[in-house]
């Protein structure tokens, strides 16, 4: 380490065009990430690509997909939240194990969680037998609960950050001025850490509408716009996915837009500064 | 009103507070002065239930409360930091903590604190942009509105500026006694006892070392100096390190005020300050022992205070290697001069001998503001 240190402290700087070597990196990195956006046009006839874009199959997986990421959302949002304020709040024995918990579905591989899945849910699991009725797999549930799964990480780890800036000191007030735990949690708690969890819906929305492995396990059909891609790919070639790809860049840059206006409308800060430090708006820390 | 606090204890790693015994009632204000670390803040998060006793209990008008939820106790408190909600404007601040149909009701409440404070203007705003004394008014103004029993405030003043926290703290103290509140006010600063104080604790190493109203202590200090250093040094030695004697404290009532100059008269005596003071009222003021020169002769000098006074006892001034601290005494006044040991072999001061206090119109400070009472004499 020592080494290192002094290894690059002989360095002389004076002869690195700094900017140069920055502008250099930068240009590769971006180049890396819009290169094969514009590569489509090698892949599609410009003529036949409205027709392939309006083929009833694609449209249908790609309203699918938006349906079934809005439902897990909201679901997530609802049980998660929750979940989130009570890691953020309550500090007890084994409150670690459970934020490590919490995390796995993030960790794992898609297709692992997608087997995790199916073992519960199978037709004949305990779950499946106790509810004939319910078509868990190979159904849109499946597709809820494979997203849900997988997603939830996202809500529940950028909900509880977000709580965790919420000064404490605010909820104490509140309770001294009289307010009882479900009216501290909701004129206080809630507002506070709106920013950071509403970012954790935006990026748990994205995670759904992206989510393929575990889907692949759970619920095949009906296709969403993931499986769609990955199944035109497979059987008529790049060519025959383009038309799926090209409606997930233009919904992507969809909810980068929406994303960075509820950004901006909720304290004017950067993109980045919210997707990553999940600030709350609260005053003093 | 009445709070009881019987033998509560509070045990952290490395600190121990308590037994804590305390008995309030009324109105009074009891400032709990102590060094940082003594367990000041403690005791007030005892109080309002933020953090529970390891034993005994706490009584309000004999109710134990020890147990009772933080939201259900009716006690006020004030944090060192305002801590106001940043979603919301001033007046939804204001009235968070009032019931939904109380609001109406409490109208003319709110309408009188928020003059009180001097805070009408502000309501509509929001509180990005707010001055740390601003903040502290509405803070103040926001726990008084919900009429609580008890009010407890650790330190709200100390990170304002010295014009904006003395006038506040005068603001302060006719406030809670205009609303009839007991108050609990925690500080380590010495002038905050004089400016607030009906009743003064003296905390240090998690025990009430004394527990007395501030004129029985001052007047019990000692027979050379009413201020509570003197005091503190008969207490503990770590106190008489954390009280270094850096105020007189005068009491008296207004008999002129004119021309931006009042006069107060204590006993027979009479003193000038800056100010305009109703007459009859009382003001109480801090002068500092540096401001207090010291002469054998009656000079002339634009000084407007001049006080023949005997020298009761010199003593070396707290840490500070060649200043002395000269106590004087006439009737029922109790001053101390601080000056250089070269200055005291110059005039030759002698102690049971008398000499002339001389300060300026402009050295005292006035931190005291209110109605006088007849036994204040």
């Amino acid at each position: 380490m020592i080494s290192d240190v002094s290894f690059m402290n002989n360095i002389d700087y004076s002869m690195i065009n700094f900017k140069l070597i920055i502008w250099i990196l930068s240009g590769l990195a971006l180049l890396y990430i819009i290169y094969p956006l514009f590569s489509i046009s090698t892949f599609v006839e410009p003529s036949t690509l409205l027709t392939s874009l309006t083929r009833p199959e694609v449209i249908d997986t790609f309203v699918l997909s938006l349906i079934t990421a809005s439902i897990s959302t909201m679901l997530i949002g609802l049980f998660g939240v929750p979940l989130a304020y009570c890691l953020s709040r309550y500090k007890f024995q084994g409150s670690f194990l459970i934020q490590i918990v919490v995390i796995i579905p993030l960790v794992l591989p898609p297709l692992a969680s997608g087997a995790l899945l199916l073992g519960v849910f199978n037709p004949n699991s305990e779950l499946g037998k106790t509810f004939p009725e319910i078509e868990f797999t190979q159904s849109v549930i499946g597709i809820i609960i494979a997203q849900t799964y997988v997603a939830s990480p996202f809500m529940i780890l950028a909900s509880m950050v977000a709580f965790d800036m919420v000064d404490k000191s605010y909820e104490n007030i509140a309770r001294v001025l009289g307010k009882k735990n479900w009216h501290v949690f909701i004129r206080i708690s809630l507002p506070l850490a709106k920013k950071g969890i509403l970012i954790g819906f935006m990026m748990t929305w994205i995670r759904a509408i992206g989510e393929l492995g575990a889907t692949l396990m759970l619920a095949y059909n009906p296709h969403t716009i993931s499986i769609q891609i990955y199944e035109d790919n497979a059987i008529g070639g790049l060519s025959q996915a383009i038309p799926s790809i090209i409606l997930s860049i233009f919904l992507s840059v969809i909810l980068i837009l929406a994303y960075s206006l509820i950004v901006k409308k909720l304290e004017g800060s950067s993109i980045h500064q919210s997707m990553f430090s999940f600030g709350v708006s609260g005053g003093n820390k | 009103m009445t709070l009881e606090i019987v033998n509560v204890t509070k045990t952290f790693p490395g600190f121990t507070l308590g037994p804590i015994n305390l008995r309030l009632s009324d109105d009074m204000i009891l400032v709990l002065i102590g060094p940082t670390g003594s367990g000041k803040s403690t005791i007030l998060n005892l109080i309002i239930g933020l953090i529970k006793p390891d034993t005994g209990s706490i009584y309000l008008d004999g109710v134990d409360i020890t147990k009772v939820p933080i939201e259900s106790r009716k006690i006020g408190y004030s944090f060192q930091n305002p801590t106001l909600f940043p979603h919301m404007s001033v007046f939804e601040n204001i009235v968070f903590g009032l019931k939904k149909g109380d609001k109406r009701l409490k109208e003319p409440q709110i309408k009188r604190l928020t003059e009180s404070f001097g805070i009408s203007h502000l309501l509509n705003r929001k509180i990005n942009g707010l001055s740390g004394g601003e903040m502290q008014k509405i803070s103040l103004a926001r726990m008084l509105v919900t009429e609580p029993k008890i009010m407890l405030m650790d330190e709200p003043l100390a990170h304002l500026d010295n014009i904006t926290k003395n006038k506040l703290r005068i603001n302060l103290r006719q406030i809670l006694k205009k609303e009839g509140v007991l108050g609990i006010y925690v500080t380590h600063f010495e002038d905050d006892v004089y400016a607030l104080a009906d009743s003064v604790s003296i905390l240090t190493n998690g025990q009430i070392k004394k527990t007395d109203t501030l004129r029985t202590m001052l007047s019990t200090s000692s027979s050379s100096n009413r201020s509570l250093s003197f005091l503190s040094s008969s207490l503990s030695p770590s106190i008489s390190e954390f009280f270094q004697g850096d105020y007189n404290y005068l009491e008296g009532k207004v008999t002129e005020s004119k021309d931006g100059v009042s006069a107060f008269k204590l006993g027979v005596h009479r003193f000038e300050i800056l100010g305009d003071y109703q007459i009859d009222s009382k003001v109480g003021v801090l002068i500092k022992p540096e401001d207090i020169i010291l002469s054998l002769d009656l000079v002339k000098t634009s000084a407007r205070n001049i006080i023949r006074i005997m020298v009761m006892n010199i003593g070396n001034a707290y840490s500070k290697p060649g200043i002395l601290d000269i106590h004087l005494v006439i009737d029922d006044i109790h001053l101390m001069s601080r000056i250089t040991r070269e200055s005291k072999n110059h005039l030759g001061i002698k102690e049971k001998e008398y000499v002339y206090a001389i300060f300026k119109a402009t050295a005292p400070h006035v931190v005291r503001e209110g109605k006088y009472d007849a036994v204040d004499v």
